[in-house]
């Protein structure tokens, strides 16, 4: 096994060491039905704001008819063993936990945002000034913590309770009697850009060429309009290229 | 295959214009700053005359950084966070960052104030501290954005060197037009002469070919690269940052200046003027699509 680089990091990482847990999440995209129960959970477990999401489940469309098929794939934090986000906090507010998650400390963060930049997956998001709840972290950069809550009181992440297809599996990859460990070894599983070296620990089986650049070339119409549609609700966000989605959905 | 993204989560750019507005300033602080530096620690007697105005209007430009950082923080009241030996990272540029950008200006300040009392022994060496300092800080704000090898387009060993010698030329473009202002509110005794803002515009013309020349490098690598650098460069080119890419930056920065500045207009004090402004612009475009198209791609991932 290659060595995993450990500088910057709080702990080093569990995988593979014996005695100590190493949570991750295996996703059987052959079972996914993209029924987006999973999406649905997470927002209802931590009252996730509109237009940030801890957990999404991406839908393509491949082919020409008939030969077509619609593709789904929940995504999540990865909880790197390698997390750049965790190197790259100024303040030490996002963390390495010893059993594997990447977790956050709400107070500590000053939303400079430096961990998005960081992040290759996009997973993390800043949450917004207006919480329903006023008692809810404003302004301050927040992500997926495999509901650690929930494991740490032996339940399973809420995505994954919640999922109708028993499509995600949830444990602990170093006890060799799990079913995450057991899927790992005999299924062909892959992880989303893996060359970069961050290690992420949701393996994915069935995941196909799953390339960054595919969603910007082959965005839908439907898209580009859902993407006005939320431009519009966030005048304040930092983009500057809505006159192109505009005049490419003339197209 | 013929493919289509039905659906997705969507993602901002996360740096926006403020943190470029931030890039620039540190830039051009810099840059003015090596200028005031020529003169007392470099002992090049022609530049001791405008040492002390460089100095101290690289402080003032420092004084909008803490304005424009702080109130970009989600928490702006968090960010003695960043001063907080506790919570410190060493392995956070930014965390570097945050030390130099407060060690910086007061070591500048002590510096003015050596000038000021003609002390050369200690002006010299705690001016080449603050040198020292003015390249780490801009330095750093590359290698913020380059130490992250998911963004294709910032990830690259370059990047600091184009953020130094964009703050180069835009520090000697600032200091351009604040002595011709300058000029106009003193006696014309204590004028500063126009061979001297020729000479300066000269050594932007020639820091101007060198940003040319990376600018090149780096847009040649994107046409080589893989996908997604590819992509940028068709989008800095034809698409959303085609202005401050092609216009601010190659037109404004590159193109105008040098035909300004190597031409016969090149001996016009207002023509160096001009290709100052031009370049301010357009340096301040690079900082745009640096920090912009870097993150754009991957809003859509």
């Amino acid at each position: 096994m290659t060595k995993v680089r450990h500088y910057g990091l709080q702990n080093p990482t569990s995988f593979g060491v014996k005695g100590k847990r190493r949570y991750a999440m295996v996703v059987d995209l052959t079972r996914c039905t993209g029924c987006m129960e999973c999406s649905l959970a997470c927002k209802a477990e931590f009252d996730t704001p509109l237009g940030v999401m801890r957990t999404w489940v991406k839908v393509i469309e491949r082919g020409q008819f008939p030969n077509v098929q619609r593709r789904f794939i929940p995504r999540f934090c990865n909880h790197c063993d390698n997390p750049p986000c965790v190197r790259a906090c100024p303040v030490q507010a996002t963390f390495k936990h010893e059993d594997g998650y990447v977790l956050q400390r709400y107070n500590r963060c000053i939303g400079c945002r430096t961990c998005m930049i960081a992040c290759p997956y996009n997973a993390r998001h800043l949450l917004p000034a207006d919480r329903s709840n006023p008692h809810d972290p404003t302004r301050v950069a927040d992500k997926c913590t495999f509901c650690v809550h929930r494991v740490e009181r032996g339940l399973a992440p809420a995505c994954v309770a919640a999922c109708t297809a028993n499509a995600l599996i949830f444990g602990d990859i170093n006890d060799p009697d799990s079913e995450v460990a057991k899927l790992v070894g005999l299924f062909p599983t892959d992880t989303i850009k893996k060359d970069l070296g961050t290690r992420p620990q949701v393996y994915y089986i069935g995941l196909e060429d799953m390339d960054n650049v595919e969603s910007y070339h082959h965005r839908s119409a439907q898209m580009k309009k859902e993407f006005n549609t939320f431009k519009r609700n966030y005048p304040n966000s930092h983009f500057m290229h809505g006159d192109m989605l505009e005049e490419e959905q003339e197209d | 295959m013929e493919q289509e993204i039905v659906w997705n989560a969507f993602h901002n750019v996360y740096w926006g214009t403020q943190i470029s507005v931030y890039f620039w300033i540190v830039g051009a602080s810099a840059g003015s700053f090596v200028i005031s530096s020529l003169g007392w620690v470099f002992g090049i007697k022609k530049y001791k005359p405008v040492s002390l105005f460089a100095s101290n209007a690289s402080i003032g430009l420092l004084m909008i950084v803490p304005i424009v950082l702080i109130a970009d923080l989600g928490q702006p009241w968090r960010f003695f966070h960043l001063i907080n030996w506790g919570f410190w990272h060493y392995s956070s540029p930014m965390a570097w960052g945050a030390f130099l950008i407060l060690s910086y200006p007061v070591s500048m300040m002590v510096y003015s104030w050596f000038i000021y009392r003609k002390n050369e022994t200690l002006a010299r060496i705690i001016g080449l501290i603050s040198v020292l300092l003015a390249v780490s800080t801009h330095w750093y704000t590359g290698i913020v954005m380059e130490l992250n090898p998911n963004r294709e387009l910032n990830h690259t060993a370059m990047a600091p060197l184009i953020f130094l010698t964009g703050a180069f030329i835009s520090g000697i473009g600032f200091l351009i037009i604040l002595l011709v202002i300058r000029n106009h509110f003193l006696e014309p005794a204590k004028r500063i002469g126009k061979d001297f803002i020729l000479g300066l515009g000269k050594m932007m013309g020639f820091g101007v070919l060198f940003d040319a020349w990376l600018i090149y490098c780096e847009s040649v690598q994107m046409l080589y690269g893989n996908e997604e650098e590819y992509t940028t460069l068709t989008e800095v080119l034809f698409g959303v940052f085609q202005g401050p890419y092609l216009w601010m930056e190659i037109l404004c920065s590159l193109a105008l200046p040098l035909i300004l500045i190597f031409s016969r207009l090149g001996k016009n004090v207002w023509a160096i003027v001009a290709a100052a402004i031009l370049v301010d612009i357009g340096v301040f475009g690079m900082r745009i699509w640096w920090v912009k198209a870097g993150q754009f791609l991957q809003t859509f991932y």
